[in-house]
Order: structure tokens, then sequence, then C-alpha cells
């Protein structure tokens, strides 16, 4: 890697604490960390090890309270919730654990939904659309409604949405938890195979064996960064 | 997004729950119908009595003797008060340019009495002008002619029910009645008529003017009806009367005369209150609507929150998500309105159909005004839980189950 490349997404020092009534958690605690655009990367932890908290700022769905987050230099601290809104729009790409799909709408629709808040005009909509489906192998399944089909579909379906509006960033929570190995596999082949073809990945995971499909892979334990050693301690 | 897609979006979440919409609907459709159907019939009361007046002829003159203070106050009675007469009838006839008849009429009741049977009648003492002056002319033979009033003679028109009462199914035309006591021949029976404003106008004997007040004992009118030729110049014609009779009296202004309008106009008053009070208890009803409205709304917001996390999470800034969820109330109003307008023209169409009598009309404004209101009303309980919607902070929506 040369120093020379501005790294897609970059966090110093980045802290999130929550107030739970009296107590104050602390969620993160001074992560530093760069993501450089067509990185692979996978964020390892136990569950409650910050690594939601960890997703969710990667997202843009939250801030940090200390430390900085940037995204392609723009400190995400200083945006409205309008711009935060339209970075994730843009920028970023959802695989969620159990899916969030909209269950009443078409595979189609679903994969429309980022396109209908980035302004694209309906007639563009359904063919970009489509051509995302192709690229997950749904296109046979456009038209069937989201709770017609089978998790393994279903999760090549919100990749689609992750894609179509071709973000600088995917990314993945726990995205083969609630699939059976075969259909996981089958959706880690697609995102390892989107990431040959250019597009950052991050993924979030306490599977070892998924995380091993990254290139690189970060350890987070009690919402600090640690080494591969100390994790595998801390295991046990 | 435009407006058509926050519509389409809106539609599609309606249509995956069509019975919970179709209900929801309902309070708007039964409120908007309720405003349609109370100001129809209200408007149509009104506009009954309206013409009920015009049968009578709406350019009339009534002038009574006496001078009526409509500011309060007791009536000032002069030391030279006239009472209206024949006399008065004859200067209003030959001055008044701006008269097409002049009516003296006396006033009174008797007993009528036919071989046998009797009635208590209403007596009216006419001149010829009376049948068009009030627009009441006779079926079968003749009104009171000038020669039966200059002769006195003792000739008598009888309404209907006077008819019907006296001689039954039997010839009544020039037959002989007794007004009390008094011989009287039947000259022409009146067309039928019937009540009008609470007098049956059917159930009244006319005679000669100056018959009637030998028979009465009487040397004044009860009062003097002048027809205005144009409907336009009643305003004149009552300063023209007015005038005419001030100098007839001595320069006393001792008698009143008053036209249908102020009649009228109280008791539009009283017709319009009621009208506008049933319209704003039916908008009571449409905003009970609104309340159903904003009531089935939070529960879609909290039903949906999982579907808001998503949305935003792909990008809807706020903004989208109060829209979709205002656009969602709004159409729900909305058509409850359009649904309403219609039910309540229907419901107007069948009551006409029902009461031909009653003139049911729907007014043009309360059709605007009530399908703006569903429309607003939707607009105003939408916004709360749209905007419970929008505040939604991402993270927990998309964990909500």
């Amino acid at each position: 890697m040369s120093a020379n490349v501005e790294p897609l997404l970059r966090l110093t020092k980045v802290g999130k604490l929550y107030e739970t009534g009296e107590q104050v958690v602390t969620g993160l605690d001074g992560i530093d960390l760069d993501v450089n655009p067509g990185d692979f990367l996978a964020v390892m932890g136990p569950s409650g090890s910050g690594k939601s908290t960890l997703m969710n700022i990667l997202g843009c769905l939250d801030v940090p309270t200390s430390g900085s987050y940037t995204v392609k230099g723009t400190d995400v601290a200083a945006l409205s919730p309008d711009e935060l809104a339209r970075l994730r729009n843009r920028e970023i790409g959802f695989v969620f654990q159990v899916f969030h799909l909209l269950p009443r709408a078409s595979a189609r629709k679903n994969v429309e939904l980022p396109l209908l808040y980035a302004g694209v005009p309906r007639a563009d909509r359904g063919r970009l659309a489509e051509e995302a489906l192709a690229t997950v192998g749904l296109s046979d399944r456009s038209r069937h409604l989201s709770n017609e089909l089978s998790g393994g579909q279903r999760q090549r379906v919100a990749i689609a949405r992750a894609l179509v509006n071709h973000p600088s960033l995917l990314l993945a929570d726990e995205p083969t938890g609630n699939l059976d190995s075969k259909t996981g596999e089958e959706v880690m082949a697609i995102l390892s195979r989107l990431n040959a073809e250019g597009v950052t990945v991050v993924l979030v995971t306490h599977d070892p064996l998924i995380a091993r499909r990254a290139h690189k892979i970060v350890y987070i334990v009690d919402g600090r960064m640690v080494t591969e050693d100390e994790f595998r301690k801390q295991r046990g | 997004m435009n407006f058509l897609e926050y519509f389409s979006v809106a539609f599609e979440a309606l249509r995956a729950n069509r019975m919970r919409a179709a209900l929801t609907m309902l309070g708007v459709v039964i409120g908007v119908a309720a405003v349609i159907l109370l100001v129809s019939l209200g408007t149509g009361t009104k506009n009954y009595v309206e013409r009920q007046f015009a049968g009578l002829g709406s350019n009339i003159l009534i002038i009574t003797p006496g001078k009526i203070e409509t500011r309060g106050g007791p009536p000032i009675v002069g030391p030279a008060r006239h009472k209206l007469t024949t006399g008065d009838a004859t200067i209003l006839a030959k001055k008044g340019y701006l008269f097409s008849g002049v009516a003296p009429v006396v006033f009174g009741s008797a007993e009528v009495k036919q071989s046998g049977r009797s009635r208590n009648v209403s007596v009216l003492g006419v001149t010829p002008e009376f049948s068009d002056v009030r627009n009441l002319h006779v079926e079968i033979g003749s009104f009171v002619t000038q020669a039966d009033v200059d002769a006195k003679r003792r000739v008598c028109v009888v309404g209907r029910t006077v008819r019907k009462e006296l001689f039954g199914n039997a010839n009544a035309l020039g037959q002989i009645v007794k007004l009390n006591g008094a011989r009287y021949r039947v000259v022409g029976i009146m067309e039928n008529k019937g009540v009008s404003l609470g007098i049956d106008i059917d159930d009244i004997v006319f005679i000669p003017v100056k018959t009637a007040q030998d028979l009465f004992d009487l040397d004044s009118l009860f009062e003097i009806l002048v027809a205005v030729r144009n409907s336009n110049d009643i305003d004149s014609g009552k300063a023209l009367a007015v005038s005419l009779l001030f100098h007839a009296h001595n320069r006393h202004e001792d008698f009143t005369v008053t036209d249908q309008r102020a009649i009228l106009s109280s008791l539009f008053t009283i017709l319009d209150t009621l009208t506008y009070v049933l319209g704003g208890i039916a908008g009571i009803s449409l905003l009970v609507g609104g309340i159903g409205i904003m009531n089935i709304m939070l529960v879609t917001v909290k039903e949906r929150t999982n579907e808001i996390g998503i949305r935003k999470a792909v990008g809807a800034r706020n903004r989208d998500i109060l829209l979709q969820f205002l656009f969602e109330a709004t159409a729900l109003s909305a058509s409850g309105g359009v649904i309403g307008l219609v039910a309540g023209a229907a419901g107007a169409g069948a009551l006409r159909w029902a009461f031909p009598k009653m003139p049911i009309e729907v007014p043009l404004w309360a059709v605007l005004l009530s399908f703006t209101f569903s429309l607003f009303v939707g607009i105003f309980f939408g916004v709360y839980p749209a905007r419970k919607a929008a505040a939604m902070n991402p993270i927990e929506a998309l964990r909500y189950e």
C-alpha cells in the first residue's frame, strides 16, 4: 500500500459512550483504522464486544462521541442528519444478518429503494435494479415478493440492494448468520467476487471461517482493537 | 422523490391493508356525507320556503294601518290617526305608476251555511285585482268582478275545502250559501292551492270588498296589497306608496309599508343559522374521523418501525419518511372525502326521490368546503404520527422486531 493513497475510511481514536440511566457504558474506545479502496476487511469479535457499534459508525447510522471518522476525507461529525442520509445512500451499501427487506414488496422493488431516495427516475430504476439482481444471479426472481424467497435468495436481494447505487463501501453485518453453511458459502462467494471486481467490503462476524475470506482481519474485545494473539487468549 | 412517487408509495401501503384502510376511511366518509346531506337539507328547506313565498308573489308590498316602529319604543299613535280606506286604494291605483295592481283587502271570519251544513271560515273582501296580485285564480266560474264590487253584490268565490265541506260532490256553482245569515251566490271556485305557510288557502271564502265592509260593519280596510310591476323597483315603489299615502293622510305616516323581503330576511336568517349548525355538527363527525386516522397511523408507524429503519439505512431523509406517512394519512382522508361526497350526493338524490316536494339542492360551497376540510383533517391528524416516524433512530428502528 502506498502512503499517498487517501483511505476511503479513516477512524482516528474513535470512541463511543452510551448513557444507560445512571451508568455510562463504553461501546468503543480508541479505535484507529484505515480502510482503503478495494480492501476486504473483516471485523471479528464476540457478541457485546462493540463490533455492532463499530459497524453502525462505519455505516453512518451513528456518529462517534470522541475521535474522528472521515469518509473520503469528509468528517462525519460535521454532517447534518440529511447529509448523513445522503452519504448512506451514495457511499454505503448495507447487508444485514436478518436481511431487512420490505416483506410485502417484490425483490425488484426492494432493490429499487436506494435509487428512489437517490432521485433516479422511475424508468431507470427498473433497469438498474434488474442489472443488480443479475449480478447476484436472481434475474428470474425479480417479481417475487421478498417473503416468498428462501433465506439465501433474500440475502442475495439484500446484496443487490446494497450494490445498486454503486457505493464506495459494502458493509456486511454477519451476512451468513441466518443461513445454512451451503447458502452462506454462496453468499460469501458473491462478496469475494464483488471485492475482486473492485468493491470495498467490510465484514463484521464472529465466525473465524467467514472472517478468513477477508484479506485483513481486525479483532475487537470490549470496545478496543486487539492483536490476534490477545484475541485468542481472550477466547481461551 | 416527487409528489407522484410519494403518492404511489402511500397507495401501495394502503393496498397492503385494505380492510384497515377502508374502516379508517369510513369515519371521513360518514363525516363528509353527513355534511353534504344536512347542508343540502337546510338549503332545500330554505329554497322551499322561498318558493312558497314566490308563489304568493314576491313583488308585493303590504300596507297595513298604524305605524310599526321597528326600532323599539311604543308605537306612536298620532291625534289624527287614519284608517286605511278604499279611497287610499284608489289613490294608489291611480297615481302609482310603478304598480301593476292594487288590492284592498277586508278580513274577517264568518259562519257559512248550506242546507244544514255549516263551517267557520275566513272571509276575504277583495277586488278583481286581488287574483293577479296574490297569484290566486279561479278554476271554475269567475272571480269577484269590478261590477260585483261597485254594486255590493252578494256573490262569493269559495276555496276547494269550503266547496267540498258544504257541497260534497254536488255542483256548487250558482248555488246559494248563507254567510252570517245573509244569502250569497257562489260564482267561482278557486284552484287547489293547499296549505301555504300555515294558512289553508283552500279554506277561504272571497266576497267583494264593499260587500265585506257591510258584512263586518266596517268602513276601513284590513290591508292593501300592492304589486310592483318590476321587482327591481320594490324600494322606489315602497317610497312611492309612502309618499302617496302620506299626503292622503294629511301628512301623517300612520301606516306601514312592508315588502316580503323584510319578512323573508328574518326567516332566512334562522334557516341559514340552522343550516350552519347542522353542517357544524356533521363537521364534528368529520373531526372524529380524523382522530380515527391519527389512531390508525400511530399503529401503522409502530408496526412499520423496521421498514422505517430500512428506508433510513438506504438513504431516506427524515423529510422523506415524514412525507411518506403524511401522504398516507392524506390519501386516506382524501379518498374518504371523495367517497363521502358521492355518498352524500347519492343520499340527497334518494331523499329527493322519496320526498319530491322537498327541493333538496347540494350547494357547491358545501361540496368544496367538506372536501377541503377532509383533506385538511388528514394533514392535521397525519402530522403527529408522521413526525414520530421521521424522528425514529435508524439503529433502534432496525433492531425493532
